[in-house]
């Protein structure tokens, strides 16, 4: 699946770690249950790690962690679910993230440009023609009444 | 009236480009029918019963005589050459062509209109007091303030995918006339001792099948702080709104479960992260989008009408006296045109009756039209002397039906004629009513009358202080009576009087009730009065007395 960020498609150097156990190597995205399970274990290791997030993710656990994900992949269920717009601007506003946080899930190419402006730096997109539609989508000229959020 | 910039402008020119491209896309098979709807209802387009629904936005029911005329000939040229005014003083096309929809998207942005967000699950027009500016009482102007949240919630990237939809509404005045307590968010605009400007914020409040009145959630937030609040209370409710069960996703069930006070301090935990940010409103921002409203250049003249006696001054003074109002201005009056005439279905105007009532506008009332929440029209500023000429014009355009406030004046959503959702029929019990009380709903004197065709309550019934119900019983309709609602001042829902009652007896049964109200009225009571103080039980007895 074709991966957008920065405006143009990109090789994916992340891949899902599906079970529990704790993940031995760099570029593993992993889910809460993991990190909560193994959080010291991982820590230690020193490994460049990611984290998947639900829209509906119960967020008081974690945000002390944040530093330690060099990726938040958030997840959509359905494309008309848009909890994770919400989640996304909490982690840049609220929790004063700076990494990198990924659309995975249900996302339609007309939905490309929203979820970069709340916060969003890179898009997993279904397929290659919806990627290349999206990007059609962020480069066309558009205004906005609300800010960026960086 | 708000007069676009040019950035406002290249917005909604570039929604209807992305709105074309949309729609062909799904016309060639690479949007699939769910895909597309979404994006169809943020456009305001919706499927109804026999064809597409377009719902065009009126921004707190501020219509320019030239914004009217195109209203009339989009109605001629794509639809049945009439139009549909809402409750949230919106317009309605029943019969365009999907396909033509992004054209009339298009012509409608060319007089700075447009649908965007008119449905969906998504921030909704912002609605007002249809009097705003010109009535006595009002503590500011709520317009400005409408079109800055308008601004802030047009295709808000975080927002357009909320659990449901998401209704606000804004009151400049002490007595509400925007029904804000019915709205998922309700701002009543306050002073504060230092003569500062805020609102007091209600949430959770909403009709449909769960009819809630909305709580305080903050006395008073100042002008500068409104736009974080607000986003505050979204992000809330985005985050943690259901999403299981569309019947159970509005923000009042939200609230209901959380408990207001809990609710709150979530709110306040997310405005303090955003609080001193990008959205706090600087007086210059205020000052510029109250800079765009054309102000009006009122003359100075006195109150006195013709007085000399034609043969039709006896209905004019009747006209007068029930559908005209005191103005703010001196030698100024405000107009409603009734959208009830008898054989018409409430709210609906015809192409020709927009380009008269355009034309009107300009020569009475400063080119400015206003809708309201009970789906009629107004001319808020007509000079006195000028009332007879204008009711002239009226009367022959069928717009002078001398009922504003009355029970024929009622509100009635479209019902089975056009919606899929509906029960039961409403604009045929509608025309019953009228028929039957045409004649003495001056003297009954006003009585709220509301009717949905179903428990979706868009005719608004649980806050009519007579409310009717389409319901659904074995495939045959019948209707649920409700007595004691209210929208005005406090808001209230009413009462069920009994059980269902079939169609046709439904009319003979709204007789029953006013006779009631008729017999035991002490003096000029209002219905409202009658029924508090004599309770439902003779209402009962009466409508019921067959069984
Ligand atoms: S109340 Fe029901 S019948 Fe009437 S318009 Fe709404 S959904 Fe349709």
């Amino acid at each position: 699946m074709p991966l957008i960020k920065g405006n143009k498609i990109v090789a994916d150097a992340w891949h899902v770690h599906a079970d529990e156990s704790v993940p031995k190597q760099d570029y593993c995205i992993i889910d809460l249950a993991c990190w909560q399970e193994n959080k010291a274990s991982l820590i230690s290791q020193k490994l460049t790690f990611g984290l998947t997030l639900e829209g509906d993710a119960d967020m008081t656990n974690v945000t002390d962690d944040l530093q330690h994900f060099a990726l938040i992949a958030i997840n959509f269920p359905s494309f008309v679910d848009g909890r994770g717009y919400s989640l996304a601007k909490n982690l840049r506003q609220k929790y004063g993230y700076t990494q990198d946080i990924r659309a995975v899930g249900d996302i339609l190419p007309d939905q490309a440009l929203y979820l970069t402006r709340v916060g969003f730096s890179s898009l997993f997109l279904a397929n290659e023609k919806n990627a290349l539609l999206a990007l059609e989508k962020l480069a066309e000229h558009n205004v906005f009444y609300q800010p960026q959020t960086v | 009236m708000y007069l676009y910039n040019e950035f406002d402008q290249t917005l909604i020119d570039k929604r209807v480009e992305q709105f074309r491209d949309q729609t062909q896309r799904f016309l060639r098979g690479d949007l699939t029918q769910e895909q597309f709807r979404p994006l169809r209802l943020m456009n305001g387009l919706y499927i109804q019963t026999h064809a597409p629904m377009l719902r065009v936005n009126i921004p707190y029911g501020l219509l320019s005589s030239k914004q009217l005329r195109m209203l009339a000939h989009i109605a001629h040229k794509y639809d049945k050459d009439y139009g549909h005014f809402t409750t949230r003083q919106n317009i309605q096309f029943n019969w365009p062509a999907l396909e033509s929809v992004p054209d009339i998207l298009a012509d409608l942005a060319r007089v700075q209109m447009h649908a965007i967000q008119s449905s969906g699950n998504c921030i909704r027009n912002i609605t007002c007091d249809p009097l705003a500016g010109v009535c006595a009482d009002e503590v500011e102007d709520p317009r400005p303030y409408c079109e800055i949240i308008r601004q802030w919630s047009t295709l808000h990237p975080e927002f357009s995918y909320l659990p449901r939809k998401f209704k606000i509404a804004v009151s400049g005045s002490p007595k509400d006339r925007a029904a804000v307590q019915v709205h998922d968010i309700g701002l009543h605009m306050r002073k504060n001792s230092q003569g500062d400007i805020g609102f007091e914020v209600l949430v959770g409040g909403g009709l449909g099948r769960t009819p809630v009145i909305g709580q305080t959630i903050a006395e008073f937030i100042a002008e500068a702080d409104i736009l974080a609040y607000l986003e505050a209370i979204l992000r809330t409710y985005n985050r943690l709104g259901r999403r299981d069960n569309k019947y159970k996703s509005r923000i009042k069930i939200l609230v209901r479960a959380t408990g207001l006070e809990k609710f709150k301090e979530q709110v306040e935990t997310e405005w303090a992260s955003i609080r001193y940010g990008d959205l706090v409103l600087k007086q210059d921002d205020i000052q510029r989008v109250k800079d765009r409203f054309v102000s009006l250049n009122y003359e100075r003249c006195d109150d006195s009408q013709p007085t000399q006696p034609t043969s039709d001054s006896g209905l004019f003074r009747r006209w007068f006296k029930q559908n005209t109002k005191d103005h703010k201005q001196h030698g100024y009056r405000i107009v409603f045109l009734s959208l009830k005439a008898p054989g018409c279905p409430p709210g609906d105007v015809t192409g020709k009756q927009m380009n008269l009532i355009a034309d009107l506008a300009e020569q009475y009332s400063f080119g400015q039209i206003r809708t309201t929440h009970d789906q009629n029209l107004a001319f808020t500023d007509v000079k006195s002397v000028d009332l007879y000429a204008l009711w002239q014009q009226l009367d022959k355009a069928k717009l002078a039906t001398v009922n504003i406030g009355t029970i024929t004046d009622m509100i009635c959503c479209p019902g089975l004629d056009f919606c899929s959702l509906a029960n039961a029929s409403s604009i045929d019990i509608a025309d019953g009513i009228t028929q039957r009380f045409k004649d003495d709903a001056v003297d009954i004197g006003d009585v709220s009358l509301k009717m949905s065709g179903c428990m979706n309550g868009c005719g608004h019934h649980s806050i009519g202080e007579i409310g009717i119900l389409g319901v659904d019983k074995k495939g045959e309709q019948w209707y649920q009576l409700t007595l004691g609602g209210s929208d005005s001042g406090q808001s209230k829902l009413g009462d069920r009087l009994g059980k269902a009652i079939a169609k046709d007896a439904v009319i003979d049964a709204i007789d029953d009730i006013i006779q009631v109200y008729k017999t035991n009225r002490a003096g000029r009571e209002s219905f409202s009065g009658t029924l508090n103080r004599i309770g439902l039980a003779p209402f009962k007895e009466k409508v019921y007395a067959a069984d």
